[in-house]
Order: structure tokens, then sequence, then C-alpha cells
């Protein structure tokens, strides 16, 4: 038997569809104008801004900053403030819950009242995520990148290329990604100089007996783009900013000597890279009490961006500051 | 014409069909806010006919798909600007389809007898959203890889299924080839497919109930 709010539904339903207009022309009319109108806004998008294309996909690169697609940026921005632990929870367990309350959302929410006045706890959870929603998105779009933005060397960035045409991963490995046949050329940067590499590049026999590299018959411009991407291949956290080493003067110098050059209050940071990862270097600047309740340093997270202290990190794990 | 008109007429009774569908009656009060529906059907067709487009130049392998939408936005005559409307035309379809649930949300518009009809609106929501994370891979550009790179880890993330689910999605341990040719697989095949199923149902439902009329304030009856 049919509840009785629900027979008064229908009728009262019927009631407004006679007093109503028909689809063709009225609704249809409001359909076109707003269709037109959305369509004016797209193709004025797709002229104007178009769609971006950057470069392309380097597996390699861990300094690139991901980004989602912006309606996926709340999310992304939410996640900042849950800690690791818990991060399964708020990145598939809390959106699955919320999806699964949507689907039975009818299902929960019964019986004859439908204005968002009579259901105002409904209203107002919906004006809440709303407004949620929003607030992250404005605010991971405003956040600063992780990663410093490394300005591209055009040499570099043609070695790499290079490294790439001529197959040299068939045989060698990066950061794990590679061949096994030779060296592994993850850290060759902070192991080998400069005429090495060069000499190397045009016989390698020369500087390696019995090698069994091939030669590569390189033009001597082809040489310099391969050394410099192999110059850059120093291990530690990845490249740095010209603005690293003026950080160091300005925060951390008075007490710290590094490269045979500061005070003397804390302890020497010229082989940290051999002992410590960057993990450890970033938490440590941030805040130092977790791992040294005894220290006197400061913690820098408020005084320095996050890019900042990345860029801090990176340059303390580098093996080539003294060359710059 | 009217001949051409009688000659269907009289076989499939098309006079009826346009009865139902044009003639039907609207209830009073459904303003402009009652567009989106028809607007996210119309982005629908609009992405579907850019995307046909796309695909007749577009190569899902890592070696070629940069080359290839580079070749379709340089090369091919309006090219940049279907690109232009695909890409845009993706996230007004997330807006607009979002805006018409939120529309239904708080008009109550999903209680008796449209729960079935909220039910399928969802699932058209989550295949929305499906198609705008697998096809952010396919231009094979940074943003693309490291950002999708970024999803499946998250996938990897969930309880007793993450790890099956994140390596189902990027086909094996590491993302390459065969994540490519599979985003593009699920893409253009199970999501259109799902979209048209879902969306047909839909829009059967919502013309043979009827569109809801605007709530109105609970007088105090109990029922």
């Amino acid at each position: 038997m049919m509840e009785s709010w629900k027979e008064r539904a229908l009728a009262r339903y019927q009631e407004l569809k006679k007093l109503g207009k028909s689809f063709f022309p009225y609704i249809i009319y409001k359909d076109t104008v707003v269709v037109f109108l959305i369509f004016v806004v797209v193709l004025g998008l797709a002229i104007v801004k178009g769609a971006e294309l950057e470069e392309v996909a380097d597996p390699t690169d861990t300094t690139y900053n991901p980004r989602p697609e912006w309606y996926f940026l709340f999310l992304f921005q939410a996640l900042k403030y849950v800690p690791g632990s818990l991060e399964a929870v708020a990145a598939i367990i809390l959106p699955s819950l919320v999806i699964l309350l949507m689907i039975l959302l009818p299902f929960i929410d019964r019986g004859p009242r439908r204005h968002p006045f009579d259901r105002p706890l409904l209203t107002i959870l919906g004006i809440v995520a709303i407004v949620g929603f929003i607030g992250l998105t404005v605010v991971g779009l405003e956040s600063p990148l992780l990663n410093p933005v490394v300005h591209k060397d055009p040499q570099v960035m043609a070695g790499r290329k290079l490294y790439a045409d001529l197959k040299c991963s068939y045989c060698h490995s990066i950061n794990g990604r590679g061949g096994v046949a030779g060296p592994d050329l993850t850290t060759v940067g902070s192991r080998r100089e400069r005429d090495w590499f060069v000499q190397h590049f045009q016989s390698p026999q020369r500087v390696t007996p019995g090698s069994v590299m091939p030669r590569l018959n390189l033009l001597p411009e082809e040489v310099d783009e391969l050394v410099a991407y192999m110059m850059t291949l120093g291990g530690g956290g990845g490249p740095f900013t010209p603005k690293a080493p003026h950080l160091f003067q300005d925060h951390c110098e008075s007490c710290h000597r590094l490269d045979g050059k500061g005070g003397e209050i804390g302890p020497d940071l010229t082989t940290l890279r051999t002992y410590r990862d960057k993990g450890f270097i970033y938490g440590y600047i941030q805040d130092p009490k977790p791992f040294n309740p005894e220290t006197s340093m400061p913690g820098f997270k408020g005084t320095l961006t996050d890019p900042e202290i990345e860029d801090l990190s990176r340059y303390l794990l580098s093996s080539k500051r003294e060359k710059k | 014409m009217k001949k051409i008109v009688d000659w269907f007429d009289e076989r499939i009774q098309t006079r009826e069909i346009k009865e139902t569908l044009f003639d039907r009656k609207i209830p009073k009060g459904v303003g402009w806010i009652y567009a989106l529906g028809s607007a996210s059907l119309f982005l629908l067709i609009l992405q579907a006919v850019t995307g046909i487009l796309l695909a007749m130049s577009y190569s899902a392998a890592p070696d070629h798909a940069y080359a290839s939408v580079q070749y379709i936005t340089e090369q091919i005559p309006m090219g940049a600007i279907i690109r232009g409307l695909h890409k845009w035309g993706a996230s007004f379809m997330v807006i607009v389809v979002t805006l018409h649930m939120i529309r239904v949300y708080f008009m109550g518009a999903y209680k008796f007898p449209r729960e079935l009809t909220w039910v399928l609106g969802v699932l058209i929501w989550l295949v929305v959203i499906g198609f705008g994370f697998t096809g952010y891979l396919l231009p094979w550009d940074q943003k693309g890889y490291w950002a999708t790179m970024v999803g499946a880890n998250l996938a990897g993330q969930a309880p007793f299924i993450g790890e099956a689910a994140s390596k189902v999605l990027r086909g094996g341990e590491a993302l390459g080839a065969i994540t490519l040719t599979r985003f593009y697989a699920i893409h253009v095949l199970v999501l259109p497919a799902s979209l048209l199923t879902l969306v047909g149902l839909h829009l059967f439902l919502v013309v043979r109930q009827g569109i809801s009329a605007p709530p109105e304030r609970d007088k105090g009856e109990r029922s």
C-alpha cells in the first residue's frame, strides 16, 4: 500500500504539470539559450587559451612539480593537512565513503520534505561541502610548489636528449632505470672530472682500457652537451637554485661551517651529505627538536618557505657546491 | 514533406514519440536552472564529436603520443581549436554536471519517485571524473605523466585492494607504454559505453516520470 504522502506528492505533481507549459518550445528555448552561452564561453577559451602541451613526459625528471587537474586539487590540498599514517583514510576511504553516501542519499533522506529550509541538516552539510571545496581549491592554487623551480640549462637538456637518442640506457642506469651492462651513472658527476668525460666520449678505451663501450663518433658540441648532462648527475637531492648559497649565508653560516667557511657553534656540515638523506635534512631544518631535543638550533618552518627549505636541503646534499 | 512524415507515422507512430518528447507538460515554476541537465547533454555531444576527431590522428604509444598531439595542434586544420574545445569542454562538463547535481541536491529532487534517476546521476558523475583522469595522461606530457603518477600512487594507498588496483591501473609496476594504451582504451571504449548506457537510462526516467517540480515548503502536515 502506498503511503499517503506519496500519493499526495504524485497528485500535487499532476496539478503543477497541468498549470505548466509544454516542453517545446518553452523549455527548449531556455535550454538553447543556456547551451549557446556555454558553447560561446568554451569556444572562446579554446581559441584564446587553447590546450597547453608541456614538455614531453620524462620519467627520470625528479624535479617536476606534479599538479592534478583543477577539480582534484582540493583533495591534493586536503592531503597536505593529514599526517602520513592517515593518508590512506583521507585519500581513499573518506572519498569512497562520501561517494557511497551520495549514491544512497535518496534511501537515507526519505519522506515528503523537499524544500531546503525543511531539511536544514542536509542544506547546511551541502553548503559546508561547497565552501570547503572552493576554499581548498583556492588555497591549493596559491600554495607554493614544493620543488624549487630550477632554471634548465639548454646544454644539459640537449645532453639529456642525446642520452635518450643514443639509447645509453640500454647499458647504463640512472636512479635505478636502465641496463646493467655498463656502470651505474646515478652519481657519476661527483666521481669524475670534466676532462675525463671529454676524453671518455671521444674514445672510451683511452681512459678505460678494455672497455666494451662503443665509440660514439660525436660532434664536439655534442660531447659538450653530453658532458654537461653527466656533470649534473651528482646523486644528492636534485638541482638547487642560485639562491641556495645566499640562503645558507643568511640563515646558517653564523653557526655552521660549510666547505671551510662559517661559524663554530654548530657542527660542520661539509660532509653531511655522506651520512644523512634529504628527508632527514629537510625535517631537521624545519624543526630540529624531534631529532635532537638538546639542540639550541631554531626551527626554520615559518622563517623559510617550504621550497626554500627544499632548496637548502639540496644545496647541502650536493657534491658540487664548491665548483659553482 | 507531409507525405514523408505520414509514411513514418504509419509504421512507427512518430507522432506519439513527438507528443511524448516535445508536447509533454513541464510543471509550473521550472526555471532557468533546470537547463543544466540539457547543457550537460550538449557538452557530452561536444566531447564525443571533438573526441572522435582527435582519435583520428592520435597515437597511443609513448614514442608517438606526444608527437601526434603536436601534429594535431600544429598541422591539422582547426586542430588547435578542436583540442581546445575538448580540453575546456571537459572542464565545463565537470562543472555543469556538478552544478546540475547540486541543484537536485538542494531541491530534494532525488526523493520519491526519482531515487533511481539520482543514483544513475551519481554514477554518470563518477564516469565524467573517470574521463578527466584518464584523458589527462593521453598527451604524454610532463603534467599528465606526473599527475597520473600521483593518482596511481594514491590509488595504491587503498586498504587490501590498493596494491592490485594501482597495478591494474598502470598495467604493471611502472607507469609506461601499457598504462598509456590502457588509459586510452578506458577513455575511448569503456567510459563512453558506460556513459551512453547510464545517460540513456537517466533520460528515459526523466521523460517517463517528468521533470521534478520546484520544492514547496512543508505546511506541517504529517504523513
